[in-house]
């Protein structure tokens, strides 16, 4: 259970100066055959010497043959990682942890509330829902900190030709930056009013999630359609280890998707959950 | 065949080198500085086993060793990338295992089939043979009446021993027990009525002989119901060193960490070692930032203990072997929290 596999990085894509999306294929062809995943769940990524690290999906199950994760680099194992060309071999096992519950989500009009890397687990999302088409309208506010930060553009420009409403903002503008300035909750107002159907999304910074939850609450979601996806410290990936431990759940094995109905219930009266209200 | 059976002392010693044969042995020596702890023993002639004082350390290192090399890794010229288990189990029979240390041992069990059997672990337990030993009195710190895993555990031993002064009564727990018995009748009498009133006298006393009165199942119940002041975890955080003490003599305390360890440019092995829900930096992610506050730390640890393992599993992980209040320097321990949760 704690045996890697390897991979090998196809291709990388640069998304901004520090996030990376590596496309990747098992070198056992049978095993990338037979491997299946959904959004959400997320890979323990080992690189030679730097130990492991979960990287959640980028990719959508839908496109078969190859895995794709996004990585920002941040400590040893992401800088090891993005000094990988392509070609190199990493390791690789999962997926773990709860996905997004595609399957009730089917016909619902879905708003997508990102920031910065959390696009990315998000992107797994967006790909599944175009390449199904079973859901409602899909809209996606994307903050950035600056116009040179905004990752996955080549997607946003994608998933726009294919009828995605994709609005982007950014904390610190420059000159030649035309669209909108300011933290991403300044977008909310311009989906209102939300369609009864509509269940949001959520992925970034803590802080970031902290007020969009809170915002979404003000606008009338119910607590079971706000839905987001969390980021712990993690060593095992399958609810053992003990690191990502929250009141009685695991992010690793209860989540790391919950909704705002779940963390309410059953951490409501415990501190150490976010400050979600 | 009756389910009880007699072992003189005198037979003690020759029916362990009979029965671990071929296997490692490990059972409470006290060493030269006046340290018992569960050991290997070598050879039995010269090594006296310890009956009497209780052992510092659990078993919990034999099967989730402080530092285990799980997995050797290789990175070739090409660049090929491989794993390959390090899988260790050598035969082992325990004797004298304490009812605190077999319910650790039993809690590990759950533990670690989840959601798969751990190969690390189970290679290890699969091949080991657990002989317990009853607590005729509890020692100073015990409190193993309150977790109800003590001071005579009836389950999850394969045999267990009853120290009944001139002899043992032994009796066979799982199959594997129950086999031993029939390999080696020889050793044994059936157990008569006395000695099982004999034993059943010792229990009694030895229940009645607790100095430590704590109230565990009222502290699980307002747990369950109540938060606890911010003036208990504030008084226990100032006190507490950080040292994770608490968490290494602890029979039940499970978390681990995993790194790497390379051993040359081209190869290494992937290292799991103990580690402390009590250490500031085990929830710190990359980049420093810690969506946990420190303060909370021993919050985790004890309602991990207290709280979340009832609702999860239906009882409580501490088993009442106190080693947590001799080891704190501060004296930050359970028992002061759970007295502390039941004052307030």
């Amino acid at each position: 259970m704690y045996l890697p596999s390897q991979a090998v990085i196809q291709d990388i894509t640069i998304e901004n100066s520090r996030i990376k999306t590596y496309t990747l294929a098992f070198t056992d062809k049978e095993y990338q055959r037979n491997f299946s995943y959904a959004p959400g769940q997320f890979m323990m990524v080992s690189v030679p010497h730097c130990g492991e690290a979960p990287i959640s999906f980028a990719s959508s199950p839908t496109r078969p043959g190859t895995i794709e994760l996004s990585v920002r680099k941040a400590g040893e194992l992401t800088s090891r990682l993005h000094s990988l060309p392509a070609g190199s071999m990493i390791g690789l096992r999962g997926p773990y942890g709860k996905p997004f519950p595609m399957e009730e989500l089917a016909g619902k009009d879905l708003l997508f509330v990102a920031g910065g890397i959390g696009l990315a687990p998000l992107r797994s999302v967006i790909t599944f829902c175009l390449d199904s088409g079973k859901y409602g309208t899909i809209t996606l506010l994307y903050g950035s900190r600056t116009p040179e930060d905004i990752a996955f553009q080549a997607d946003i420009e994608m998933w726009r030709k294919a009828g995605v409403d994709c609005r982007l903002t950014v904390d610190e503008s420059s000159s030649d930056w035309q669209g909108n300035v300011g933290v991403v909750t300044t977008l909310l107002p311009q989906t209102m009013p939300l369609s009864s159907s509509t269940v949001s999304l959520v992925c970034g910074p803590l802080v970031m999630i902290d007020f969009v939850i809170k915002e979404l609450t003000q606008m009338g979601l119910k607590d079971e359609d706000i839905i987001t996806t969390m980021e712990r410290h993690m060593k095992c990936g399958v609810g053992v280890c003990g690191h990502c431990h929250m009141d009685d759940k695991m992010i690793c094995v209860d989540g790391p998707v919950f909704s705002k109905k779940e963390l309410t219930e059953s951490v409501a009266h415990f501190q150490e959950k976010p400050t979600v209200t | 065949m009756s389910a009880a059976y007699i072992l003189a002392k005198d037979h003690l010693k020759s029916f362990v080198r009979k029965i671990s044969k071929g296997s490692r042995l490990i059972a409470p020596v006290t060493n030269e500085y006046g340290d018992t702890l569960y050991s290997e023993i070598n050879c039995l002639d010269s090594t006296q086993i310890d009956t009497q004082h209780q052992p510092q350390s659990s078993i919990k290192h034999f099967f989730l060793p402080q530092q285990e090399s799980i997995l050797s890794y290789s990175v070739s010229q090409a660049g090929e990338y491989h794993f390959s288990n390090i899988l260790i189990g050598v035969p082992t029979v325990f004797f004298g295992v304490r009812s605190c240390d077999l319910a650790g041992l039993l809690y590990m069990d759950v533990i670690f089939s989840n959601p798969a059997k751990d190969p690390y672990y189970f290679k290890k337990r699969e091949n080991s043979i657990i002989i317990s030993l009853g607590c005729n009195e509890p020692f100073e710190n015990c409190f193993c009446n309150a977790t109800k895993s003590g001071p005579f555990l009836d389950f999850g031993f394969d045999l267990r021993f009853t120290d009944l002064g001139d002899r043992f009564l032994v009796e066979p727990g799982r199959k594997r027990g129950m086999e031993i018995l029939e390999e080696f009748a020889y050793f044994f009498n059936d157990a008569s009525e006395q000695d099982l009133k004999d034993q059943y006298q010792l229990q009694l006393e030895s229940r009645s002989s607790f100095q430590q009165n704590v109230h565990v199942d009222l502290a699980i119940k307002k747990l369950a119901n109540e938060e606890v002041g911010k003036d208990v975890w504030q008084d226990l955080a100032d006190r507490c060193q950080d040292c994770g003490g608490c968490a290494y003599v602890c029979p039940t305390c499970t978390c681990f960490t995993i790194t790497d360890q390379p051993v040359s440019e081209s190869e290494g092995e992937r290292v799991r070692s103990w580690d402390a829900c009590t250490f500031a930096g085990f929830t710190r992610m990359v980049g420093g930032h810690n969506p946990v506050s420190s303060e909370h730390s021993l919050r985790r640890r004890f309602l991990h203990k207290l709280k979340y393992d009832v609702s999860l599993h239906n009882r409580t992980s501490c088993t009442g072997c106190g080693r947590c209040v001799g080891i704190c320097f501060g004296g930050v321990d359970i028992i002061k929290f759970i007295s502390a949760v039941c004052e307030s």
